[in-house]
C-alpha cells in the first residue's frame, strides 16, 4: 500500500509544461487557448505526471520564514476523476499507469468533442476545458476513498425523508420558478462553485458550469503568521483560517463559506469548518450542520495533496472522505465579479419561466 | 539552467525567474520583531500623558468599530428592514458579542419582551399623548441613544476634560453627557442620557450612571431595560491610540444578575478631524409625522 | 411681552417644576438650575435686585483682569444666561436715542417686567411665571441700550435684498398647506434650539455653558442641548458643500476676547430669512466676574443689504444645565400643526 501511495505521489509532481514556459507572466496562464490539440495535451500531461513522480523522490518540504510548512502558491483543482467510483469499476480503487492514462485520454477526448447541434459556445474556444490546463491523470478511480467502495455512504432515513419532503415543500412554498427557487448558490453568485470542498470531481463534457471539470478551478493559498487564507478563483471566495486555536463562532452566527479553524499536524494543515448557512451542491446533500475537515499537504515541489471529509449524521450514516492531487500553477488569480450584472442568472430564470409557461399551455 | 547567448528569450525567462525568486525571498523575509503587532488582548504597559487635571488625558475624538449597535450579542449579517428598497444600504453586518459570557441574562418574561421588541423594532407611532410610548427602536426616530449605546454608535464622539467635569459630545444627534467630577451632583429627574458622576481609580475613569429613563434600547435587536437601570463605566487608556471601555449593567427588573460589556475605543487621528454634525431630526419627520397627516412634502 | 402657551416638551417642564420647589433659594448648594425661581413672585423685589446687580457689575468691571486657564487662555468657563427685555430693534418712538439714562433704563425695565408678570386668565391657560420661568424670575438685568442692534446706528436691522423678498414669497407658494416642514420655526420642530447661532436673548431655555480645554471652546445651550465645538487651532472650515444646522465654528483669541467665526450654515436653516451664505462673527469677553459681553456681526449679501451687529450681556448663573430632550415625543409640534391645520380648514370652510 505504501509503495503504491509513494508511486502515486511521485507520479503527481509536475514541472512547468514546456508550452507555458515561454510566456512572461501576464495572466492566468493555467488555461491556454493555444492548446487546441487534445493529443498533445494528453502527452504533455503524461510526461508531467512522470516528471512529478521523479521530483518527489528526494525532496524536503520548504518552510515559511516563521517556520510553518509553506503551502503558498496557486493550485489547480480541476480533475477528470469522478467523485464516486463508477459501478463497472467496483472493487478497483486504483488504475495501473496505463489504465490511468487511457481513462484520462477518454475523458479528454470526450470533453474536447463538441456537438455543434446543441452547443453554441464551448469552453474549449476559450481554452477553458480542463485538458487545456495542467490537469493530470489520476491513478485513483474515484476521489472518494472512504468508504472503501468509493461511493457515498447511504443516506440516513431522516435524510431520505428530508430530501423528499424538502422538494415537495419547496414547490409548495414557491410554486413558480424564480431567483430564490434556484438552489444553486453559484448561479445566484452567492458563493462560488468551490465553496466548501474545493474539488468536486470531474464530469467530463458536462455543459453545466457547476459540473464541468475545469471551469474556474484555480485557488490560492496564502500564509501569514497565525493565518492561512484560501482564495478560490470561483466568485473570488476567500476563507480566512486562524491557526491560534480560538473557538468557532457561536452557533447562531453562520456564514456562506462557513467558519474555519486550522492547525498543523506535522506538515499537514488541518482545517475544520462549521457554521454553514446552507451548503451548496458540492456538499452532496449535507445539511447546514455538516462539518467539513480538509487536509492540505505538499507532497512534492509542485503537488499538493488535498483531502476532505464531510460529516453530517443527519445525512450520512458515516462521514466520507475524498482525496486528489493538485498541481501547482502560475499566478495570478483574477477578480471574479460574478454578481455584477449576473445576466446568466436572469437568462436561466427567464428560460425556466418560459418552459414553465409552455408546460402550462400544453396542459390546456 | 544557464544563460545561453543563443536563446535570448530563454535568457529573459531565466532572469525573470531569478528576479521572481528574489522577490519571493524578500517577501518571506521576517519582519523586525519590534514592528510586529502585539498578540490579541496584550499591550505593553502604558502610562497616558496627563491632562490639566493631573489625570490621564482623555481629550480627543474617539470611536468604536464594532457592530454592537445592530446587536450587542453575536449576530450574523442580515438583510435589514425593507431590503426591496434599501439593498445593501439597509443591511446589517455580522459581528461578535461584546457581552461577557456571550448572552444577556434576561429573566424569562423579559426575554419574551425582548423578542417582541425585535419583531416590532421598526414600528413608529408618534403620538401627542404623553402617557403613551409604544414605538420600536428609538434610534430609528432619531431619539437619544442613552448609555452605553451612545458609545458604540457608528459615529465618533469627542471628550473634553476639565477638573470639575468631563464632557462627552456625540456626533450622533449632538447628544451630550456631562460627567460631574468635582463636585458630584444629584440627578434632578430621569433623562435619556442619564446623569453621570465620575471619579478616578488609578488611571481608570469610573463613571456612575443613574436616572436613565426606560425609553432607550441597547441596540437595534430589541435588547432593552427599565428605568431601574444603573451603569458603571470604566475608561482606561491602553495605548496612545485606544481606550479600553467596560461597562457593568444592572437592572434587577429585567436581568437575573448584572452583566458586563467591553470593547476598545479608538482615537481618530486624521489631520483636522472633527465631528461633522449629524442632526437626524429632519431625516425622520416624514417617517414620524406623515402617518398623522402632519407632513406634507413641498409641491415642488 | 406677549403671553405664549407652553410649547415645550413635558420633560423640560417637569424638570423645571421639580427644581423650582420653594425649598430652593439662591444660597443653596447647586442642586438644580437655580437660575429660575418660582419663589420670586414679587416683581418689585426682582426689579430692585436686578438694578443692584447691574450697578455692582458696572463697578466690578472698572479694575478687573479676567483669570486664565492653566494653559494660559482667558478663562470664560461657567454658566451664562442669554435673556433681556431690551428689544432687538430700536422702537420708532426712540429713534435717535441709543442710550437711556440710568433712571430711564430702570423705568423701561420695570415696565417690561410688570407687563411680563401680568397674566390674562381669559387667554392664557399656563403662564411661564407659574414655573418660575418669566425672565424677571432670573438674573436678567436692565440695560442702558435702547436696542440690541448697535449697527446700523439707527438700531434697526437693514432691509432685505430684493432677492430675499422674492425667496420669501416663493416659499409660501411652494408650501401652500401648513404642515411640519412648512413651519418656519426650527425650534418647534426640535431641529435646533432657539439660540441661533447667533444668540438673541429673548427666549426661554436661555441658559448655556462655556467649557474650555486646550485648543477648544465648547458652547452648550440649554435649548435643545445644541452644542457648538469651536477649535482654536486655526484649521480651515469644512468645504463649502457641507452645511450644518449650527454652522461650522472656528475660534481665536484677540486679547481677552474670544472671536468665533461661523460659516457653512445649512441651506434650509433660513435664520431670519438668511441663506447658507450667512457669515457670523461673535465676540465673547468676560468684562467682570459675573458678566460676558456678547457681540455679534452677521452678514449675508443674499439677504440683507448690509451686515448688522448686536451687543448684549450674558450674566453668569449657577450650574448645571439639564438634558433638553426636545424631539423625543415632540407633541408640542404635533399640536401646533394640528391646530394650524384646523384653523386652515375653518378658514377654507368660511370661504364657501
Amino acid at each position: 500500500m505504501r509503495n503504491r501511495v509513494l508511486a502515486l505521489l511521485a507520479a503527481a509532481v509536475i514541472l512547468c509544461v514546456p508550452v507555458l514556459m515561454a510566456q512572461a507572466p501576464s495572466g492566468t496562464k493555467a488555461f491556454d487557448p493555444k492548446a487546441v490539440d487534445p493529443e498533445t495535451a494528453i502527452k504533455a500531461a503524461a510526461e508531467a505526471a512522470k516528471a512529478a513522480a521523479a521530483a518527489a523522490a528526494n525532496w524536503t518540504p520548504p518552510r515559511t520564514a516563521w517556520g510553518d510548512p509553506n503551502l503558498q502558491g496557486y493550485w489547480l483543482t480541476a480533475t477528470y476523476t469522478p467523485l464516486q467510483r463508477p459501478p463497472e469499476l467496483a472493487g478497483k480503487a486504483f488504475y495501473t499507469e496505463e489504465e490511468a492514462l487511457a481513462a484520462f485520454k477518454k475523458a479528454v477526448e470526450s470533453d474536447a468533442e463538441v456537438d455543434p447541434r446543441t452547443v453554441h459556445y464551448d469552453w474549449k474556444e476559450y481554452g477553458m476545458d480542463a485538458w487545456q490546463s495542467p490537469v493530470r491523470p489520476n491513478r485513483r478511480t474515484s476521489l472518494i476513498f472512504d468508504p472503501e467502495n468509493g461511493r457515498l455512504p447511504a443516506l440516513t432515513p431522516e435524510a431520505q425523508k428530508r430530501q423528499a419532503d424538502g422538494r415537495a415543500a419547496a414547490r409548495a412554498r414557491n410554486p413558480q420558478v424564480g431567483v430564490q427557487t434556484l438552489n444553486n448558490w453559484y448561479t445566484r453568485c452567492i458563493t462560488g462553485n468551490n465553496a466548501g470542498p474545493m474539488t468536486r470531481g470531474g464530469n467530463p463534457g458536462s455543459d453545466s458550469a457547476a459540473g464541468a471539470a475545469g471551469v474556474t478551478a484555480e485557488a490560492q493559498i496564502f500564509q501569514a503568521p497565525g493565518y492561512a487564507v484560501l482564495i478560490m478563483q470561483s466568485n473570488s471566495d476567500a476563507r480566512i483560517i486562524p491557526l491560534d486555536g480560538r473557538p468557532h463562532l457561536p452557533s447562531n452566527v453562520r456564514n456562506w463559506l462557513g467558519d474555519s479553524r486550522g492547525h498543523w499536524e506535522g506538515n499537514t494543515l488541518v482545517v475544520e469548518t462549521t457554521n454553514f448557512i446552507a451548503p451548496g451542491t458540492n456538499f452532496l446533500g449535507g445539511t447546514a450542520r455538516t462539518k467539513l475537515t480538509e487536509r492540505f499537504a505538499l507532497v512534492g515541489p509542485n503537488t499538493l495533496r488535498y483531502e476532505f471529509t464531510l460529516d453530517d449524521p443527519a445525512t450520512w450514516a458515516q462521514p466520507w472522505s475524498a482525496e486528489t492531487l493538485i498541481p501547482r500553477i502560475d499566478p495570478p488569480l483574477y477578480e471574479f465579479a460574478c454578481h455584477e450584472q449576473n445576466y446568466g442568472l436572469m437568462n436561466v430564470v427567464k428560460g425556466a419561466q418560459t418552459r414553465e409557461a409552455e408546460a402550462e399551455a400544453k396542459k390546456k | 539552467m544557464e544563460l545561453n547567448p543563443k536563446y535570448p528569450m530563454h535568457n529573459r525567462i531565466i532572469r525573470v525567474m531569478i528576479a521572481a525568486a528574489a522577490l519571493v525571498a524578500l517577501s518571506l523575509a521576517p519582519t523586525p520583531a519590534a514592528a510586529q503587532a502585539p498578540a490579541a488582548g496584550l499591550f505593553p504597559a502604558y502610562t497616558a500623558p496627563r491632562a490639566i487635571d493631573g489625570k490621564p488625558n482623555l481629550n480627543g475624538i474617539w470611536q468604536a468599530f464594532i457592530t454592537a449597535n445592530w446587536d450587542v450579542e453575536a449576530h450574523p449579517a442580515q438583510p435589514g428592514p425593507h431590503p426591496e428598497i434599501m439593498g445593501v444600504w439597509g443591511a446589517g453586518p455580522g459581528g461578535q458579542s461584546i457581552v461577557e459570557g456571550g448572552v444577556i441574562p434576561y429573566k424569562p418574561e423579559a426575554l419574551a419582551k425582548k423578542k417582541e421588541n425585535l419583531e416590532k423594532r421598526t414600528a413608529v407611532k408618534a403620538t401627542n399623548d404623553p402617557h403613551r410610548y409604544d414605538t420600536g427602536d428609538p434610534e430609528l426616530q432619531c431619539y437619544r441613544p442613552g448609555v452605553p449605546r451612545a458609545n458604540y454608535m457608528p459615529f465618533p464622539f469627542q471628550i473634553f476634560q476639565t477638573p470639575s467635569e468631563i464632557l462627552m459630545v456625540y456626533e450622533y444627534k449632538g447628544a451630550v453627557r456631562t460627567i460631574y467630577m468635582d463636585p458630584h451632583r444629584e440627578a434632578p429627574t430621569d433623562s435619556w442620557m442619564g446623569w453621570s458622576n465620575g471619579h478616578w481609580e488609578g488611571d481608570t475613569l469610573v463613571v456612575d450612571v443613574t436616572a436613565l429613563n426606560d425609553h432607550t434600547w441597547f441596540d437595534r435587536a430589541g435588547n432593552y431595560h427599565s428605568d431601574a437601570l444603573h451603569i458603571v463605566e470604566r475608561y482606561t487608556p491602553i495605548s496612545p491610540y485606544h481606550l479600553k471601555y467596560e461597562a457593568t449593567i444592572e437592572d434587577p427588573t429585567v436581568f437575573t444578575r448584572p452583566w458586563k460589556i467591553s470593547f476598545p475605543l479608538y482615537r481618530r487621528v486624521e489631520e483636522n478631524v472633527q465631528l461633522v454634525e449629524f442632526n437626524c431630526v429632519p431625516f425622520v419627520e416624514e417617517l414620524m409625522y406623515a402617518p398623522l397627516g402632519l407632513y406634507k412634502p413641498p409641491s415642488r | 411681552m406677549r403671553k405664549q402657551t407652553v410649547e415645550v416638551s413635558s420633560a423640560l417642564v417637569l424638570m423645571m417644576v421639580w427644581l423650582c420647589a420653594p425649598v430652593l433659594v439662591r444660597a443653596q448648594a447647586p442642586s438644580g438650575t437655580t437660575t429660575f425661581k418660582a419663589t420670586v413672585t414679587d416683581t418689585e423685589t426682582a426689579i430692585k435686585e436686578a438694578a443692584e446687580e447691574a450697578k455692582a457689575a458696572a463697578a466690578a468691571a472698572s479694575n478687573w483682569t479676567p483669570p486664565r486657564t492653566p494653559w494660559g487662555d482667558p478663562d470664560l468657563q461657567g454658566f451664562y444666561l442669554s435673556l433681556s427685555y431690551t428689544p432687538l430693534e430700536r422702537p420708532p418712538e426712540l429713534a435717535g436715542k441709543a442710550f437711556y439714562t440710568e433712571a430711564e433704563a430702570l423705568a423701561a425695565f420695570r415696565k417690561a417686567v410688570e407687563e411680563d408678570a401680568e397674566v390674562d386668565p381669559r387667554t392664557v391657560h399656563y403662564d411661564w411665571k407659574e414655573y418660575g420661568m418669566d425672565a424677571w424670575q432670573s438674573p436678567v438685568r436692565p440695560n442702558l441700550r435702547t436696542s440690541l442692534v448697535v449697527d446700523p446706528p439707527d438700531g434697526r436691522i437693514p432691509a432685505l435684498t430684493p432677492e430675499a423678498q422674492k425667496r420669501r414669497a416663493a416659499a409660501r407658494e411652494r408650501n401652500p398647506q401648513v404642515s411640519v416642514q412648512t413651519l418656519d420655526n426650527l425650534y418647534t420642530r426640535c431641529i435646533t434650539g432657539n439660540q441661533g447661532p447667533p444668540r438673541l436673548p429673548f427666549n426661554h431655555d436661555s441658559e448655556s455653558q462655556i467649557l474650555q480645554t486646550p485648543g477648544y471652546v465648547v458652547l452648550i445651550l440649554q435649548s435643545n442641548n445644541d452644542v457648538r465645538i469651536i477649535p482654536l487651532d486655526g484649521r480651515p472650515h469644512l468645504p463649502q458643500n457641507v452645511g450644518l444646522w449650527l454652522g461650522d465654528a472656528r475660534g481665536h483669541w484677540e486679547g481677552n476676547t474670544l472671536v468665533v467665526e461661523t460659516t457653512n450654515f445649512h441651506y434650509q436653516r433660513n435664520w431670519r430669512g438668511s441663506t447658507d451664505g450667512m457669515k457670523l462673527t461673535e465676540r465673547f469677553t468676560l468684562v467682570d466676574p459675573k458678566t460676558i459681553r456678547y457681540e455679534f456681526t452677521v452678514g449675508d449679501p443674499a439677504t440683507w443689504v448690509r451686515p448688522w451687529s448686536v451687543e448684549s450681556v450674558l450674566p453668569r448663573i449657577e450650574p448645571p444645565l439639564y438634558e433638553f430632550a426636545c424631539h423625543e415625543q415632540n407633541y408640542g409640534l404635533m399640536n401646533v400643526v394640528k391646530g394650524a391645520q384646523a384653523r386652515e380648514a375653518e378658514a377654507a370652510a368660511r370661504k364657501k
